[in-house]
């Protein structure tokens, strides 16, 4: 008979072997590589990169559209998820229901939607149009603002779903509580439900955010070669200039751009110490 | 007797899984445009005399290059088509290999500048297109200049080729000739600029020919420079679009087949482009309005000869960019339109 | 803030998340040559017209055994891990927990390019075997988070029992915990087909001549056509989507998994 401790490493074996030959090595290679340097190793890819404009250019873009879509389903996602906590629980598991429904969908078909929806033709300008908003259709496809839409329609779901479960667990007195003693909406949101709930934003937030950092359909369709991101930037590298070197130096930045918003969200999220 | 049905069973399992191994398999890498005038035309009739099946695969000539250059030493590409430039650079990376012209029945048929446009035997052309600008003519009128793209009624109605495709040099290289009045500089500074001053207002810097048809129909935009090859697909919107005849002149291109170098398929990718380039497939490309044809034998009815690039006065017409010259200059263009306009 | 109010919100908010499948399945059921709104008359030819192109079969067929495939290995790499999670030390600790949920970290679009450039090109290996390996490689850490769900609620006693009377432990595993978790594991079946059915930046690079997954070519096909097919199809999927989770939430409560 095997001990407890063999037992349990002869379980995870094959599964840690898998990940670990067929996923982590290919991938620690690649990161690897954007060291390597025509003459030996350093950081030379790295300072090509961020001396290059276009590629600073891209970076920014892609931190500040994912921050602007982060911003935006966190502010959404609290109305959203407080409206659903606060109808009957039976309804309750509709409405979640509702919200992870478009996750199943394929994300072109999402994105595709935007399409038909933001073009010159589309949905929206007609309305706008018939509406007398104004004479001209606006050009919305290949701007940051389509790029933002396809992405927080993409990505809020997830926010939504950690608040609903973030305000589930909280205290059902505490907000008649805050408002008795005469705080009004804003003070009670941000003394109250923000401290309590702060896990779950933190939690959805994270989502949101490496998730449009390392989206490429919405970018590559709504965007195009007008708004790159970081994933069409890498693609473009790859497949147009087959440049491996300044697409190993963008895996790399993506790593680290999410691996750091993960550990920074998670600190925030751990309520400091007195 | 139970081994013997495992073994059919087996057999059925493994041989369902690639029905291929019997017949050869030949691989071509190829523009996506018109694939289904393609299919019809070249590689159904192809495959029927071949007794091989023929696998298309389809990107721009960047993409399908850098493809080619990452396996070097392992192709999975027997054919590929592109740009005159692309085949240079292929020739000089060591990606192609020469033809053997006495397998090409068809080669004396064909203009002199298809026959050997890069050297060597490398590439062959198989077919030669003007490239212009179409636009809405029920929006702008008196257009005439490729100075007019420039013009400020089609301000967030213009889409310009980027410049890593095809069509991205060959329109700078005809914005220069406007825009410096006949005395271009090599490194078309002046056209990028140009570009670069209006980028704001350009809809999109397409990537490949077939998104323009849809920006058209989607009525994103009122004009682009394009190629004479997406005119079909254009012309099938049934929307007012002209072909402007630019006081600069039109510029073209020359699009080639090569064999990749290592190839193992070398006599059946001969067969395919012999085809291509047979007086038959040539006029039925060209009728299908998807391909101006390189073969002198080729006929066409009136109507298709005005909508394609055809005849030796306007072949000799056209200002092409020799491909030697638009290699050399690659790298800066690139380098100058990063810097200004890409970012 | 006013439940009328909270409710018109939330109205706004399901606009905006469902509204956009609305608005493509009814592009698609336009019965006009080229995709506009409002579509010129009704049809649902084009939803037909899916299915008679060939690279949209092939690539369909390719991406279910795909998804199936690799949420089969998935689970068979994952559901041990999760049960010695639940019942054993675990080796190596904190770092074999990374390890094994590093797929979910890593952005997918580097776990295409690196198995291209260091495993495909140089090995010569098929792109198929490549798709699977990825796929597989980020489904274990949803298996393994899935099905440990649904062990946690499990007690061990039962098992202990089974020893006691005599089954050894692999039939013990077999003949109490594997059907206590069986929705468990359907669940982690369903996300799993869905997230590779779906994939995209995996598959981006893994594609070669003659071979592609669904999605990737729709994406293709958006260039290349200005017909509403490609409405149509999306409308299929989401519609496809919209079955399987509903019917999931039905008999497993997928929800309480996502």
């Amino acid at each position: 008979m095997f001990t407890s401790r063999t037992t349990g490493l002869m379980l995870v074996l094959p599964a840690v072997v898998f990940i670990a030959v067929g996923f982590l090595a290919p991938v620690l290679i690649l990161l690897a590589q954007s060291l390597r340097l025509e003459d030996g190793w350093g950081i030379g890819n790295y300072l090509a990169f961020m001396n290059d404009g276009l590629g600073r250019e891209v970076f920014w873009r892609t931190i500040k559209l994912a921050a602007l879509v982060t911003l935006a389903a966190a502010v959404i996602g609290y109305v959203a998820a407080w409206a659903i906590v606060e109808t009957r629980p039976e309804r309750r598991g509709v409405l979640v229901g509702m919200v992870i429904l478009p996750l199943m969908i394929s994300p072109v078909a999402r994105t595709y939607a935007w399409l038909v929806i933001l073009g010159r033709t589309g949905f929206l300008n007609v309305l706008i149009t018939n509406l007398g908003l104004s004479e001209e259709p606006l050009r919305l496809l290949f701007t940051e603002t389509a790029v933002f839409i396809g992405l927080l329609q993409l990505f809020l779901p997830l926010m939504i779903i950690s608040l609903v479960s973030a305000l589930e667990n909280l205290p059902r007195d505490v907000v008649p509580a805050a408002q008795t003693l005469g705080a009004g909406w804003i003070a009670t949101f941000f003394k109250v439900i923000l401290p309590l709930t702060r896990e779950g934003l933190v939690i959805g937030g994270t989502l949101v955010f490496t998730g449009s950092v390392t989206a490429y359909i919405t970018p590559a369709v709504l965007g195009g070669s007008k708004v790159l991101m970081l994933e069409t930037l890498l693609y473009q590298r790859v497949s147009v200039a087959n440049d491996f070197a300044s697409a190993s130096v963008i895996a790399a930045i993506l790593m680290v751009t999410t691996l750091a918003a993960n550990r920074l969200l998670r600190r925030l999220a751990t309520p400091r110490r007195r | 007797m139970r081994r013997a049905a495992l073994t059919s069973v087996l057999a059925l399992a493994f041989g369902a899984a690639a029905p291929a191994a019997a017949e050869p398999t030949l691989v071509l890498s190829a523009y996506g445009i018109s694939q289904d005038a393609f299919k019809k035309i070249l590689y159904e009739p192809f495959e029927e005399t071949c007794g091989c099946e023929l696998v298309v695969e389809i990107g721009n000539s960047a993409e399908r290059l850098a493809k080619l250059e990452a396996r070097k030493d392992n192709p999975n590409v027997d054919v590929v088509v592109f740009a005159d430039f692309n085949a240079l650079e292929a020739a000089r990376k060591d990606l192609i290999q020469p033809l053997d012209p006495l397998k090409l029945s068809n080669l004396d048929k064909l203009y002199d500048v298809a026959r050997d446009p890069i050297g060597d035997n490398m590439a062959v052309g198989y077919t030669l297109y003007s490239t212009s600008i179409v636009y809405r003519t029920d929006k702008i009128t008196d257009m005439s200049s490729w100075k007019d793209l420039w013009r400020p009624e089609l301000k967030d109605r213009v889409a310009f080729p980027n410049i890593t495709t095809t069509q991205g040099p060959l329109a700078l290289y005809m914005a220069e000739q406007a825009w410096t009045e006949g005395q271009p500089s090599p490194g078309l500074e002046t056209a990028i600029g140009k570009v670069a001053e209006i980028k704001d207002d350009v809809v999109t810097f397409y990537e490949r020919s077939s998104q323009i048809v849809q920006l058209f129909q989607q009525e994103e935009i009122w004009a682009a420079p394009m190629g004479r090859f997406a005119w079909g697909n254009i012309m099938k919107l049934q929307m007012p679009l002209g072909w402007l005849l630019p006081a600069e002149g039109q510029t073209g291109g020359l699009n080639v087949a090569s064999i990749v170098k290592g190839t193992e398929q070398a006599d059946l990718a001969h067969q395919l482009i012999d085809m291509w380039l047979s007086t038959e497939v040539q006029t039925a490309l060209a009728e299908a309005l998807v391909d101006s044809p390189v073969n002198r034998e080729v006929e066409l009815s009136e109507p298709v000869a005005q909508l394609m690039t055809f005849g030796p006065e306007q072949v000799e017409s056209l200002r092409l960019v020799p491909p030697e010259q638009l290699l050399e200059n690659r790298e800066a263009w690139l380098e100058t339109w990063n810097a200004k306009v890409a970012q | 803030m006013s439940s009328r109010m909270g409710g018109l919100m939330l109205a706004l908010v399901f606009l905006f998340l469902i509204g956009p499948f609305l608005i493509i399945i009814a592009a698609g059921m336009s019965a006009g040559e080229t995709l506009a709104f409002p579509p010129q008359g009704l049809s649902l030819r084009w939803f037909w017209a899916v299915f008679e192109v060939e690279s949209f079969r092939a690539s369909f067929v390719l991406s279910i055994v795909l998804a199936v495939g690799a949420t089969l290995l998935a689970l068979v790499l994952g559901v041990p891990v999760a049960y010695a999670l639940a019942r054993y030390p675990l080796p190596g600790g904190e770092a074999m927990r990374t390890l094994l949920t590093s797929p979910v970290i890593v952005p997918a679009i580097i776990v295409g390019l690196a198995l291209l450039r260091y495993v495909v090109i140089p090995l010569d290996l098929g792109i198929v075997p490549a798709l699977f390996v990825a796929h597989t490689a980020l489904l274990v850490p949803y298996a393994v988070r899935v099905v440990s769900a649904s062990l946690a609620n499990l007690r061990s006693d039962i098992e202990e029992a089974a020893v006691l009377l005599g089954a050894n432990r692999v039939q013990a595993f077999f003949l109490t915990v594997l059907p206590n978790i069986r929705n468990g594991i359907l669940a982690a079946f369903i996300l799993g087909f869905v997230t590779s059915f779906n994939q995209v930046p995996v598959s981006l690079f893994l594609t070669g001549p003659g071979v592609s997954t669904l999605p990737i070519q729709m994406l293709w096909y958006m260039e290349f056509t200005y017909d509403p097919s490609i409405a149509a199809l999306s409308a299929l999927l989401a519609l496809m989507s919209m079955a399987i989770v509903l019917l999931a939430e039905r008999f497993l409560g997928l929800s309480r998994y996502v």
